[in-house]
């Protein structure tokens, strides 16, 4: 049985299928042992079921364990090995201050302290050239001084070891011989910029003591779950063999704990990564191809564009630190139902980024005594009442609006708690629309093309004024707006990403498009040795910006598996001299692709230009098997008996009369219009006045905005 | 229609212009060519109005600042523009701060317009590698603004939207990397046209009465947020000075004076009594002057304020005319900008520190290191191609009244990145030997100052390497009882000899000579003893 689980701040979501549905299980989560959740989560859920069909147990996790460990500085005892002369480049960073206008700021301190950061007299040059080579003494010596320091993990990266890996091979090789766990970075991350690549494989090496205790946890508790369940002897052994734990990564791809366990950092973003799956599952089901994916949670928001599948960036920025392999291109800004609104000095109604969080949280959770955007939601009759997490967790308005009302009393041209409240969503509304604006506009993708797929607890709140200040034709709010990270990560393929710098000239003759096709090759079947461990797979579906290689998809007589696996090739690409690359399809006509991409994404393309081919990047998809989502017949239009009270609603500046929807009550085929509120165990949708509500056969609700 | 300032339409506009100034950023750093403003982001964007004032700029230079709407002024003044031109120019005597900063101004019409009067403008400033003159990259000593480079007033280089060749031709004539600076200029008119387009889109969504309503109040609210910065202040008269090591030429210290007057919500800022202008290149425009001042207190405020033209307004500054603040033509200007005025900070901040002690951190590094390289690669296989590259060094931050202060980060009026080493040996005929910080170099203290750097650059053909630098003789000054950071160091390596050469000037260094920078330590803060 396949189950997958998503471990978030509140809540550990499950999500698998069974008899042919897909079920889903929320429990608490618990924050000092992420992997307890987990365990009660497998119990309840093989006494739900068939004890039989536990096994074989393929679990797949969705993790936020190496985030928060590098959030809170709890990684392991890390040594880093750099060229000598170069020990402080990843204290030095980009030499740059994170906030410009701030005498009392800094920048975070490193990873690796000085006094365990150790050179090693060695260089190559710009061209793979070897220009000095570790001398045995020194080695011996580096390896003495490592022991000494009794690291966790050690990290290595020297200059130009994207080009020639040669000494850190060498070095990494006598670490292991010794008994370190070790990470090389031309292992994690082939490309150039000594900085990014070196801060990269740190963040790798601090987070494996974390992840592979935590990963070999849920091995245990996944091999315990298998064994209590009631199977036949002979059987027993092969099902227990049969059974793996899987993760997700930030790319969107799982892979095998014990592969996720040596390379932590490409599972930083794992949770956002399954949501935008999710997203792109239900929005597929319903016909949609382009959508903009809107996850809104308690303390910030994540938005990523996707057309035929998610687009991947390498500069993703972690707390201040470049965490530079492939992960989903999401774009996170802190705003969320816990952000704090308040009358700053110069006048200005401000919202965030500081939040109220989980603790104290909003207002109304009856401890905290700043007005947040939940309370302002709350007190516009937004919340569909005065209960969450079906009425599990009461909310106190009157305390809320009695917060909001000292902090509108700031402004004399606010008179009422409400203004107060309408404007706080206004401008948390203009933060998350700008956010879209950056994916899409400022990309040269126009939003009224896309459809707006609406998650998290608080996406449906702001759905619709978003979709109509983007001008955006439809909104799609899910079925399980609280699980659809979970369910994309039940669904996702097995996806590993390699890449190589190799600054090339883009060739023009066929000699050099040999070479690229060497190169290529040689990258593409270095891929498929590692991904050779992880078996299991069926034909997949290209990405986005990713060119199939032909050539690969005839099975080889020797290589049973490298059949199933797919091999997308692309190209990071700039103009000679330029320092970011647009990443385009490896397909014959790349070059034309390129300009066409340049011109679309900043307003001019010169043809006559050089380009250059900064890497070459393989990234090899394995297709799982996926539960199916059965389509409902129901064709009820009628959605009154859906509605479980009336209330009044604030909107547009005045009180009005709107029915109250129970999500779980609407069937497939009902059709309302707003203004309506729909409140679901976890998360509360606004149907705006002008917007139709349509329940699709997936018990999506659509909604369009009607004509005039 | 609004009648009055409200607060919550206020925060929206605020945030639409800064995005339009911060995507102007991302799209030229993008697409521009050269690393001093692909990887370094040498640059700056800001949306302007009508009359000319900043509503937002981007949080690139702060040097810049202060600086951005004189270029405006000065395009707008020369030239009445319409629908699809846009001015080029640099001359520090008319909108610029020296030659390599480029500066590109367009108005912004309503989308169609055929013809009328702008509504807003945008503008762009990136610093190029080499605008010609006596030395490559532009920032060497010089006695004259005529041996800095090619000193442009305001031409147009958009004419209806087309690209004035002769003008560009006459410029690319005159550089030593001409494709490099026409890629950079192709990609500093995009950024402007993705500024025009996305004040036009705003322009369609709300009308040009609100938008131009709440550009105004967005610079009343910026005005009125300086003003609680300045009320906080006890009132009083603060006087402090600092000095560079010299000009170059000759060998005399060269006085910063600074007086500032807080009277309220006002204050009065008065550089009288700093040196005349020199001979050398550390002359300052007055506009740089202004930026400094609009730094220093803009980093008082403990929340973010939009970086407006009405944060200047309760501010009167004094520069007398023909003062190294106020340097009048043909006084050379390169290390105004960069050098001048980091000092012109020290000298505000060491007279507020009389007024809030706790919260002025001593002095940080005081120079940005400028070290420029060009000639020709000779290399085998590299065809003889010409170059030119510039990038500065971070060092020492000063201590903080609470806190040591930073190694190795740069501070105050730039914030450039650095170039990284894989992409200098990738592209220059140059190989890193050394890039650490540089210990012990930071002042003592009951708060420490922050360290300098060491960086060490091999010559892999002859080149000509140029230098300017400052806080070489005397150290950063630290603050109540806390001892100076070590001043910064330049030296050559040729074979085993080291040898300390100019902190200003320039030199032919040969293959296989090291070029060593070690950057100033930050001040300390407070007595020793109290550690």
């Amino acid at each position: 049985m396949r189950i997958a689980i998503d471990t978030g701040g509140t809540f550990t979501d499950c999500v698998y299928a069974h008899n042919g549905r897909i079920e889903i299980l929320k429990v608490p989560s618990t924050p000092h042992n992420p992997a307890q959740a987990i365990a009660s989560a497998l119990m309840a859920i093989s006494r739900r079921v068939a004890p039989q069909s536990i096994a074989p147990l393929d679990l797949v996790c969705g993790t936020t364990v190496g985030t928060n460990a590098l959030l809170q500085r709890r990684g392991g005892r890390v040594v880093l090995i750099t060229t000598a002369g170069f020990e402080d480049v990843l204290e030095i960073g980009r030499q740059a201050r994170p906030k410009l206008y701030d005498f009392f700021g800094g920048r975070p301190a490193p990873l690796v302290p000085r006094e365990r950061r150790l050179g090693l007299r060695e260089r190559i040059g710009s061209e793979g050239e070897i220009l000095a080579q570790p001398a045995q003494k020194e080695i011996r010596t580096l390896i003495r001084q490592v022991r000494h320091a009794k690291p966790d993990a050690v990290a290595i990266c020297f200059l130009f070891s994207f080009v020639n890996p040669i000494h850190e091979k060498q070095i990494a090789k006598a670490l292991r011989a010794a008994g370190h766990v070790v990470t090389a970075s031309h292992e994690v991350f082939p490309e150039i910029r000594e900085f990014e690549r070196t801060c990269t494989t740190v963040v790798n090496a601090y987070l494996i003591p974390v992840m592979s205790g935590y990963l070999a946890a849920i091995e245990e508790i996944a091999q315990r779950v298998v064994r209590s369940a009631p199977v036949p002897k002979p059987d027993r052994r092969q099902r227990n063999a049969q059974s793996q734990v899987r993760v997700m990564q930030s790319n969107g791809g799982i892979v095998f704990a014990r592969s996720a366990a040596s390379e932590p950092v490409r599972t930083i973003l794992s949770g956002p990564a399954g949501g935008i799956l999710g997203a792109e599952y239900v929005a597929n089901l319903a016909g949609y191809e382009k959508i903009i994916s809107f996850d809104m949670g308690g303390t910030s928001t994540d938005v990523a564009l996707l057309e035929g599948g998610a687009g991947t960036t390498n500069e993703s920025v972690v707390d201040d630190l470049p965490v530079s392999v492939p992960m989903l291109d999401i774009h996170t800004v802190g705003a969320g139902g816990g952000s704090i609104a308040r009358i700053d000095q110069g006048g200005a109604l401000r919202v965030g980024p500081e939040s109220a969080g989980a603790d104290p949280g909003p207002a109304a959770y009856g401890k905290g005594n700043q007005p947040t955007v939940t309370d302002a939601h709350l007190i516009l009759g937004r919340l569909g009442g005065a209960a969450l997490l079906g009425g599990e967790f009461q909310l106190d308005a009157a305390r809320a609006r009695q917060i909001l009302d000292r902090a509108r009393k700031k402004s004399p041209s606010l008179r009422s708690p409400e203004q107060f409240a309408q404007g706080t969503i206004d401008v948390i509304e203009a933060t998350m629309e700008r956010a879209i604006r950056v994916i899409s506009v400022e990309r040269g993708h126009d939003p009224r093309d896309y459809a707006l797929v609406a998650f998290g607890g608080a996406g449906g709140l702001h759905a619709c004024a978003l979709a109509a200040a983007l001008e955006m034709p439809r909104v799609l709010i899910p079925q399980i707006p609280g699980a659809l990270s979970a369910l994309g990560i039940l669904r996702a393929d097995i996806v590993k990403d390699f890449s190589q710098t190799v600054l090339l000239r883009a060739p023009t003759t066929p000699p050099a498009f040999r070479l690229l096709q060497d190169a290529f090759k040689n990258l593409e079947s270095h891929s498929r040795d590692q991904m050779r461990a992880e078996s299991q797979v069926a034909p997949a579906s290209p990405p986005a910006s990713y060119e199939e290689n032909s050539t690969q998809r005839q099975p080889s007589p020797t290589d049973h598996t490298s059949s199933q696996i797919r091999a997308f090739r692309s190209l990071d690409l700039r103009y000679t001299g330029q320092s970011t690359t647009l990443k385009i399809p490896a397909s014959k006509d790349f070059q034309k692709a390129f300009h066409k991409e340049h011109e679309q994404r900043y307003g001019y393309a010169d043809p006559t230009r050089e380009i250059e081919i900064v890497n070459i990047c393989v990234r090899l998809i394995g297709r799982t098997p996926k539960p199916s989502r059965p389509r409902s017949r129901s064709h009820r239009r009628d959605a009154r008996p859906a509605i479980v009270s009336q209330g009044k609603v604030y909107f547009h500046g005045k009180w009005t009369a709107s029915p109250m929807y129970a999500r779980s009550q609407l069937q497939a085929g009902n059709q309302f219009s707003g203004p309506a509120i729909v409140t679901d165990y976890s998360s509360t949708s606004v149907v705006l006045p002008g917007w139709h509500a349509n329940v699709d056969a997936y018990q999506n609700i659509i909604l369009t905005r009607r004509k005039n | 229609m609004p009648r009055h300032f409200h607060p919550i339409r206020l925060e929206i506009f605020k945030s639409l212009f800064h995005s339009v100034a911060e995507e102007m950023g991302a799209g030229l750093r993008r697409s521009a060519f050269s690393p001093n403003i692909t990887e370094r982001r040498d640059y700056s964007c800001a949306v302007f109005d009508a009359q000319r004032n900043v509503l937002a700029m981007g949080d690139h230079m702060p040097v810049h600042l202060g600086s951005m709407p004189a270029s405006v002024i000065a395009a707008t003044n020369a030239f009445n523009l319409q629908p699809g031109d846009a001015v080029l120019l640099n001359d520090p005597y008319a909108g610029g701060t020296h030659l390599p900063d480029l500066t590109l101004v367009m108005p912004v019409f309503p989308a169609q317009t055929k013809r009328g009067k702008p509504l807003f403008y945008v503008a762009n400033r990136a610093h190029h590698a080499d605008i010609g003159g006596a030395q490559a990259g532009s920032m060497g000593l010089s006695r004259e603004i005529f041996q800095e480079g090619l000193r442009i007033p305001p031409v147009k280089i958009l004419e209806q939207g087309r690209v004035n060749r002769d003008v560009l031709n006459m410029l690319l004539a005159n550089v030593r990397t001409p494709k490099e600076r026409e890629g950079d200029l192709t990609a500093q008119i995009a950024a402007c046209r993705i500024g025009e387009r996305r004040l036009q889109s705003m322009l369609t969504k709300y009308g040009w009465k609100e938008l131009s309503h709440y550009a105004q109040e967005l610079l009343n609210y910026s005005e009125a947020m300086m003003r609680t910065v300045i009320r906080s202040l006890p009132n009083g008269t603060y006087r402090a000075e600092d000095f560079l090591d010299n000009d170059g030429i000759t060998e005399t210290p060269l006085r910063i004076a600074a007086k500032i007057e807080i009277g309220g919500d006002r204050a009065v800022v008065d550089f009288t009594g700093s040196s005349p202008e020199c001979a050398g290149s550390v002359n300052a425009v007055r506009a740089i002057a202004e930026s400094a001042v609009f730094y220093v207190f803009r980093c008082l405020l403990n929340d973010q304020i939009p970086a407006t033209s009405g944060l200047m307004r309760p501010f009167k500054v004094i520069t007398p005319e023909g003062t190294i603040v106020n340097a009048r033509p043909p006084r050379a200007v390169a290390g105004g900008n960069v050098e001048t005025s980091q000092r012109i900070v020290d000298a505000l901040l060491k007279a507020l520190s009389k007024a809030v002690p706790q919260k002025i951190p001593a002095a940080s590094q005081g120079t940005m290191n400028n070290v420029t390289f060009g000639g020709t690669d000779t290399r085998p296989g590299r065809g003889d191609k010409p170059f030119a590259y510039y990038e500065t060094i971070a060092g020492g931050m000063g201590a903080r009244p609470d806190r040591d202060g930073v190694s190795a980060i740069h501070t105050h009026m730039t914030n450039s990145l650095n170039t990284p080493i894989e992409v200098l040996e990738h592209t220059l005929p140059i190989r890193m030997r050394q890039y650490s910080v540089r210990k012990n170099s930071g002042g003592k203290g009951k708060f420490r100052g922050g360290d300098g750097i060491i960086r060490e650059f091999e010559m892999l053909t002859e080149m000509e390497v140029g230098q300017l630098s400052d806080r070489r003789k005397r150290g950063p000054y630290g603050l109540a009882g806390g001892s100076p950071g070590k001043p910064g160091r330049n030296a050559v390596k040729s074979g085993p000899h080291m040898q300390q050469i100019l902190a200003k000037g320039h030199a032919r260094l040969k293959k296989g000579n090291i070029l060593r920078i070690e950057s100033p330590g930050g001040g300390g803060w407070g007595k020793p003893k109290k550690r």
